[in-house]
């Protein structure tokens, strides 16, 4: 197996070969205005569990979306198929639906031609790297854990794909995104650690760190005691930080804000949050996963969405940012939370510095309880710990929570410097660990 | 290029896989056609059709996996994915320090239709679209509407599986699904009540007799009375679950702790493991006597019905509760063998042509007992009853969940007195299942599909049936749904 990268051929769709595939659609098409997207794509994953690779496998897949509008009457259709004959049809389906369709008073023709910087989406140790890379990191987690005699679960992937938009307008997008991820459960019996990272190069994954940290967690989690569910000061780690922040993020729509059935209704240029917080976006950030532009080929921006405490923006589709004036729309592709003052520059500092507190190291299955007042639900997992007088004394058994970001925000005691966290249920974000006030854990289970 | 025949592209590949050692492959070639018509507050907000074509290859060699697939389907690309799939599954081998064995499984040859009535994809765009605007103006005449949704959903496979085994099937597979959906503001709150048809294996028919516009009005002033509804205090209540609500208690609850993977440790990383460990199977107290949840890939219709699965293996019938104890697990090839099992439950699945087979839930119903629901209703003092679906969320063994729902109505001396709002309900799996104290009868049965069950790194979603009748709790703790209750 050659170890040193993996075979390139066959090559993604080029930037020259997709304006080729843009003009060929742009040519069929008879619409007043057709709109075409592509997103092809090279990627592998090796999973391991019970340190054995239980899944290899690699992946290529290419499909192109195509929009058609007659006025305010539109229809896409998208395909894999990128023969002439594939291109033919799926216009052909777009147009065929496109002059069915009821009118769409929201509908809006493509954007113009556009300018756009060029954030590093890109690494070329990500795109070469194949099966032999993610099988050497693999072995790497999977050879620490045997010699603690741990049981490894979890995965190494890389991807590369590339990703344009083109339309009638003369808009035309084209960049190549790489993604690394790697994700690990350390099991010691019934105890779990875990770690995990995403990047755009496969050589900042710190497989060793990140090992060595999910192990310690493991280790430190053989002897659990139960607590009773109740209001506890919690330091949450930058992941837990994540899930809750990705929960608020995701419920930013301005549409639903504009018709009253958001739990922010009213709130814009509002304090929602302490305000030492701010939130950004930042999609030139090396650590970030930013892109260049939407699916709508709008540039993404770096843009402040909660400034000091108070929100300034909302997550507008282009029909609500043209009706409220907003020529430049936010995106949200890259957020970086920071808090201003003093803080603490790591979580062992943290740590350190508390009295009592429950250590949490990630959560799993948050869900919304209550969309008015943004209650939500969910598990800690792998790593829950007691610290009392600035060490970790014990592990003790997983909390449901029931509690809402929006309360819990403005309980902030202390925070650390930004770093970066990712989890199986967040895109990347850039979050402090933070110390909250009396977070309510509502139930215990029984691990 | 050239254009490729499906047969021949498939023994282009597996003569590749044979020839390289291997002791097992196969190859999927999948075409799918999907198309979403989505409504939104009065209008069609897309209308998307959607090919998706490729193929994937499975390899195992010397005990270990790879599998690798294109979307470029080509007589050039096949022997490349087949020598790639090659090439990982020797890779894995290098490192492996136990062997795969698959189960035995006969050579299937056969082809798999689902029966329909009428094509959705037939139907003209215009009576779709028509359907779901009338549906959106419908629900909107409520005073205190604010907002709605309506959505159609169809979904085509033509499937070709092919081993080296000597294993051919042929499928030609439908799923069909609708809903809409109504939002109502009262008082700075608002509140969304919901129909969905189940998601299921048929033709058009389903939604013709879904019967959307005789239902609207129902939906609609059951928003505006849903958030209006006062709250209920948290306590010890009794409930009684409908059979939509029902279906995504068992498929939490029941239907991923069954997975025989998650139980070995596969999903460690992601989905989570098992409370229901192998050393349970036959003796764990998972439920009262009344419960009896059983997996059925043959019942006609339902999601998982497919005739074989993506192992070549043909669906079965098997209990996974009995009388109360846990006795069954859903299995593949590669695991069943690891508890002893000579042969697999045939509930291997691949969400497409680009991703790999795994352990899925079945589908699993729980099977009706003999109480008419106005006899459930009868002996309860203080209670709840509940519709549909709303916020879930479940530990990552199974054992500590909270579920929501989509309507709730208190239930006093034996009676649905009035709506209330915000309820959501907690438990520990076994001691929830061991509350049920009445299950009515096949004249209340009804089926729910899913298709978006969520396993699997990278992510898949699993597609499956649960069917229901109405279940009677009882003292299950119910608590607010309310920021820090």
């Amino acid at each position: 197996m050659n170890t040193t990268g993996h075979k390139t051929w066959p090559k993604l769709t080029s930037r020259e070969e997709f304006r080729f595939l843009a003009d060929l659609v742009l040519k069929h098409s008879t619409g007043d205005h057709t709109l075409m997207s592509l997103h092809d794509q090279q990627s592998g994953t090796t999973r391991f569990a019970n340190n054995h690779i239980v899944q290899n496998v690699d992946t290529r897949r290419g499909s192109l979306r195509v929009t058609v509008a007659f006025g305010r009457r539109h229809g896409t259709a998208g395909t894999t198929d990128f023969t002439a004959g594939g291109l033919q049809e799926a216009v052909a389906k777009a147009t065929q639906i496109a002059r069915l369709s009821p009118d769409d008073l929201e509908y809006l023709p493509p954007v113009e031609r556009q300018q756009y910087t060029t954030p590093p989406t890109t690494r070329p140790e990500t795109a070469v790297a194949g099966p032999a890379r993610r099988l050497e990191y693999t072995n790497e987690a999977i050879g620490q854990c045997r010699m603690e005699n741990l049981g490894a679960a979890g995965i190494v992937s890389s991807s590369v794909a590339t990703v344009g938009v083109a339309a009638s307008t003369g808009l035309f997008a084209y960049e190549e995104r790489t993604d690394a991820r790697f994700s690990l459960t350390v099991q010691a019996g019934e105890a779990t650690g875990w770690a995990a990272a995403a990047h755009r190069s496969i050589d900042h994954l710190k497989i060793q760190e990140r090992t060595l940290t999910a192990i310690d967690k493991a280790k430190r989690g053989l002897e659990t005691r139960e607590l009773p569910p109740g209001r506890y000061t919690v330091i949450l780690e930058p992941a837990a930080v994540a899930g809750l922040w990705s929960s608020l993020l995701r419920t930013l729509d301005a549409k639903a804000y504009e018709k009253s059935t958001s739990a922010f209704s009213g709130k814009l240029g509002r304090l929602i949050v302490d305000k030492r917080l701010t939130l950004r976006n930042l999609p030139a950030h090396e650590d970030l996963l930013g892109c260049g532009f939407t699916e709508d080929g709008l540039p993404t921006v770096a843009s402040d969405w909660i400034a000091d405490g108070a929100l300034t923006q909302l997550a507008h589709d282009r029909f609500t940012a043209k009706k409220q004036g907003i020529d430049k729309i936010p995106t949200l592709d890259a957020p970086c939370l920071s808090g201003r003052g003093s803080s603490l520059p790591t979580l062992q500092e943290l740590i350190k510095s508390t009295e009592s507190a429950i250590l949490v190291t990630n959560f799993w299955y948050i869900r919304t309880v209550n969309p008015t007042d943004l209650t939500l639900t969910g598990m800690t997992r792998d790593g829950t710990f007691l610290v009392e007088n600035g060490t970790i004394v014990s592990a003790v058994k997983n909390f449901r929570f029931h509690e809402s970001p929006l309360r819990v925000f403005n309980q902030v005691a202390a925070f650390t410097n930004p770093s970066e966290a990712i989890t199986s249920e967040t895109g990347k974000l850039l979050v402090p660990a933070m110390t909250l006030r009396e977070f309510n854990f509502s139930s215990v289970t029984r691990f | 290029m050239s254009v490729p025949d499906r047969d021949e592209l498939a023994e282009l590949a597996l003569k590749r896989v044979v020839a390289s050692g291997a002791e097992y492959g196969d190859i999927r070639l999948l075409d799918s056609m999907t198309q979403a018509i989505r409504g939104e507050d009065r209008r069609i907000a897309s209308i998307r059709e959607s090919q998706d074509s490729g193929f994937g290859i499975r390899v195992l060699y010397h005990g270990a996996w790879g599998f690798a697939a294109s979307s470029v389907c080509s007589l050039e690309e096949a022997p490349r994915v087949a020598e790639l799939a090659i090439e990982i599954a020797k890779g894995s081998a290098s490192v492996a320090s136990e062997r795969v064995k698959l189960a035995e499984e006969p050579v299937h040859r056969d082809r798999v239709v689902t029966a329909r009535r009428i094509d959705p994809f037939a139907v003209a765009i215009e009576k779709k679209t028509a359907l779901l605007l009338e549906t959106m103006e419908t629900v909107h005449r409520q005073a205190g509407v604010v907002r709605s949704s309506a959505s159609l959903w169809a979904s085509r496979d033509r499937k070709l599986f092919v081993s080296t085994e000597g294993s051919r099937l042929e499928f030609d597979l439908l799923a069909l699904s609708g809903d809409f959906d109504a939002t109502a503001v009262h008082d700075g709150r608002f509140a969304t009540r919901s129909f969905n048809t189940p998601h299921l294996r048929m033709g058009y028919e389903l939604i013709e007799s879904a019967n959307f516009l005789a239902e609207a009005p129902r939906i609609a002033s059951q928003a505006v009375e849903k958030v209006k509804a006062p709250t209920t205090d948290p306590g010890l209540y009794d409930l009684v679950l409908d059979p939509e609500h029902l279906s995504l208690t068992m498929h939490e609850s029941c239907g991923h702790p069954s997975e025989l993977d998650r139980a070995l440790g596969y999903e460690a990383n992601y989905a989570g493991t098992s409370f229901l460990t192998t050393d349970k199977r036959g003796t764990f107290r998972y439920g009262s006597p009344h419960v009896n949840l059983v997996a059925d890939n043959r019942e006609p219709e339902t999601l998982a019905a497919t005739g074989y699965d993506d192992d070549g293996v043909a669906c079965q019938q098997w209990d996974i509760v009995r009388d109360g104890i846990f006795v069954g697990y859903c299995t593949n090839r590669e695991v069943a063998p690891k508890i002893g099992e000579t042969r697999s439950r045939g509930s291997n699945r691949a969400d497409s042509w680009g991703s790999v087979p795994i352990v899925r839930i079945a589908n699993i119903g729980l099977e009706p007992g003999a109480a008419t629901l106005d006899e459930l209703l009868v002996d309860v003092k203080r209670g709840v009853y509940i519709e549909g679906h709303g916020s879930y969320s479940i530990d990552q063994r199974r054992y500590n969940f909270q579920f929501g729902g989509d309507a709730f109505w208190l239930i006093e001396n034996g009676k649905r007195s009035h709506m209330v709002r915000d309820v959501v309900y907690h438990g520990i799996t076994p001691d929830f299942w061991g509350s049920c104290d009445g299950v009515a009868d096949w004249s209340h049965r009804r089926r729910y599909g899913f298709i978006t069950c969520g396993k699997g790194q990278p992510g898949q979603s699993g597609w499956m049936t649960h069917a229901a009748s109405h279940a009677r709790f009882r003292n299950v703790n119910v608590i607010g749904g309310q920021a820090g209750s």
